[in-house]
């Protein structure tokens, strides 16, 4: 038995690095053409779960909603976090969920992991959906702690606390970062910026036979797989996919262009003498005086 | 599911270090223009309700009755003094939910849930948002930028099934997508199927900073400031704000006349194509930003460069920085909405596109047609000749 049980929540994602992603003439999203990838929140969130298997020992369980092939997250995932167990919440009548009933059948899930979980992990938010709402609402639906734009945590396993660090962003100020002391069961969003440290010969060490198992587990990530459909995971349908989303996306539309904003002048890059000329504008306008 | 049981549109407020946050003003703005006519369309006498909790709050109540609340339900407590997200989303909840409260702020009524509710979409009110819609079990939409009231004639599998139902008063939320150039609109809409009727409200958002104007204060508005005294739960406060440290970030704008920023322009040769873009800011002294696609990732690069480069601490646009350089310079960048909103304020714009049909065109000063690789070096030997760079 381990002394910390930590659970992952992810999300396969179209995959936007170049080669994979494919956009229409209008600049938005081909999602038919473009790959899907673990997302790079939820690989981030991954990483940070993974620090919890070295320094703590942790078992580690991952969710993931999402149709049948979302289970290639999975596996890509417990390939950075060496997981025990991983789930996918596969049912049709979850398609179509905004984030409350997202997190209906996350927090279902989560309940349903082996152990009881101490820690959630998720990541700072979906790069196609980019809300940011589902970890704090499975959290609230929990009953956990929410701690967001965590940088850095450790956990006091005799304290059965967990000590973090988070950045405050804020219009006009300068950044924050707050070291907050939380009593166990956390769920932590995962800030971009997060990075594990592993400092000594030992957590080293461990680090590179977790890195191993990893590899092996996650080769043979269909024997870690549990599927569940909404039967199974045993949710109200009342609250899960359409049926259960206070909101619904009305009409989608291309922004309108505003009115050009500023006259440009239009200067040939191959022409020494427009080159010039752009120059001196630039120029002129770095000298401006400057009256406030 | 009578419209007659919710009314009022509530703001949550954020202060920082005594000091207010400048979308919470703007929030307040946006509110009272949509009230005002929400009013006037409908012959009512709703109002806007600021929430703000903290400690030592009491002077800040005024300031927001001068920027248009036309009530303050305010909780001050030490306790509040900084934003944990238990404590704040109880406390929030509570005030939606209290009956007394209601009454106090409407003595004529019975008690009616919020309507409407504005949170900001940062730090604090994105997650803030997220946890009282949970306990207020009511849908919520995020890094919202436009906003309409209309009854709208909606006709949804589930919500009407599949019948033509007006839905009065609602609130048309519109929020950029990651492109910056489509807009989705998201409503929160009861569920007035017969079979699973159920009651969303309030429809509510996260608003973007930097989009909405405040209103000229007016030092003439008055109105009702009525203290809220929460109860905590002491489990709760077992979560505590052990240190707080200010940094500054290690992309500073602020000190620099001239950012040069790049986008997807870059792709044919990534690497090559920032070192040139790093040339061109060393000749013209300047910070570098990005747009937001570079944040993601997208090109494959060197460790060096992605973790210096591709980041959100320089990201300028409506989910990153907005400034106001005498000089930016945008090389491969399309100008997607969400990149113009934090440039766009600089005081001369040089733009390096190989496409003049290209929304950038229409934002700058200069438009320089041409791909970055064939400008840019020709571009940093004219500026040594001419010798351009101007000490920060």
């Amino acid at each position: 038995m381990s002394d910390l049980n930590v659970a992952i929540v992810i999300k396969l994602e179209p995959d936007f690095s170049e080669g994979n992603v494919s956009y229409n003439p209008d600049g938005t999203l081909n999602r038919a053409e473009t790959k899907n990838t673990l997302g790079p929140h939820s690989a981030i969130a991954a990483h940070a779960a993974f620090y919890s298997k070295v320094m703590y020992d942790a078992k580690i369980s991952i969710g993931t909603m999402g149709p049948p092939i979302a289970d290639s997250s999975l596996q890509m995932a417990q390939r950075i976090c060496d997981a025990e167990e991983l789930h996918l919440y596969s049912d049709r009548i979850f398609a179509g969920a905004d984030t409350l009933a997202t997190a209906e059948v996350l927090k279902t899930g989560i309940e349903k992991m082996q152990g009881k979980i101490d820690i959630v992990f998720a990541g700072h938010r979906a790069s196609d959906g980019e809300t940011g709402q589902t970890g704090p609402q499975t959290a609230w639906k929990l009953g956990f702690t929410f701690l967001g734009n965590v940088i850095d945590y450790k956990v006091d396993l005799k304290e059965r606390t967990v000590i973090a660090k988070r950045m405050v962003s804020l219009q006009g100020f300068n950044d924050i970062v707050e070291e907050i002391e939380a009593p166990l069961p956390v769920f932590i969003s995962v800030d971009p910026a997060y990075k594990a440290n592993f400092n000594t010969v030992l957590q080293r060490l461990s680090l590179e036979k977790y890195k191993k198992e990893a590899k092996i587990r996650s080769d043979n990530y269909k024997h870690y797989l549990k599927v569940f459909n909404a039967q199974q995971l045993g949710v109200d349908l009342k609250f899960v996919g359409l049926l259960g989303s206070p909101t619904i996306v009305y009409k989608v539309e291309r922004i309108p262009k505003g009115k050009a904003t500023r006259q440009a002048e239009i200067l040939d890059g191959s022409n020494q003498e427009d080159l010039r000329k752009a120059v001196a504008k630039m120029k002129e306008a770095l000298s401006a005086m400057v009256i406030k | 599911m009578s419209d007659n049981n919710y009314q009022h549109l509530y703001v949550v407020i954020e202060v920082q270090d005594d000091k207010i946050v400048p979308v919470s003003l703007e929030m307040l703005g946006e509110a009272r223009r949509l009230i005002d006519s929400f009013n006037k369309k409908y012959q009512s006498n709703e109002k806007v309700v600021a929430i703000l909790l903290g400690h030592n709050i009491k002077e800040i109540c005024n300031t927001l009755i001068e920027y248009g609340a036309d009530v303050i339900v305010y909780a001050d407590s030490h306790e509040l003094k900084n934003y944990r997200n238990n404590i704040y989303t109880k406390t929030i909840s509570q005030i939606a939910q209290d009956e007394k409260l209601s009454a106090q702020i409407s003595p004529s009524s019975k008690f009616k849930k919020p309507r409407y509710m504005f949170f900001a979409a940062d730090s604090i009110g994105r997650h803030l948002s997220s946890t009282v819609l949970v306990a207020l079990d009511s849908g919520l939409a995020s890094d919202i930028n436009k906003l309409e009231i209309s009854d709208l004639k909606i006709t949804h599998q589930h919500k009407t099934d599949g019948k033509p139902v007006t839905y009065e008063k609602t609130l048309e939320m519109y929020r950029p997508d990651f492109s910056g150039f489509l807009w989705t609109t998201i409503l929160c809409l009861d569920n007035k199927n017969p079979q699973i009727e159920r009651d969303y409200h309030p429809q509510s958002c996260s608003i973007i900073p930097g989009v909405f104007e405040p209103i000229a204060p007016d030092k003439g508005r008055k109105g009702p400031i009525i203290e809220y005294m929460p109860t905590f739960d002491q489990n709760d406060l077992r979560v505590k704000i052990l240190s707080r440290q200010v940094i500054r970030s290690g992309v500073d704008f602020d000190s620099y006349k001239t950012v040069v920023s790049f986008g997807r322009g870059i792709k044919d040769a990534p690497e090559q194509n920032i070192k040139l873009v790093e040339q061109l800011a060393k000749t013209l002294n300047a910070e570098i930003g990005v747009s937001l696609p570079i944040s993601k990732k997208p090109f494959v690069v060197s460790e060096n460069v992605s973790s210096k480069y591709m980041i959100s601490d320089r990201v300028i646009g409506t989910s990153g920085r907005r400034i106001s350089p005498m000089l930016y310079v945008a090389v491969g960048i399309s100008g997607a909405m969400q990149h113009v909103v934090g440039m766009q304020d600089s005081r001369f714009i040089v733009a390096i596109n190989p496409d003049e049909n290209s929304p950038i065109k229409d934002e700058c000063d200069v438009f320089i047609k041409g791909r970055m690789e064939d400008v840019i070096p020709k571009l940093v030997e004219e500026i040594k000749q001419q010798s351009l760079a101007v000490n920060a």
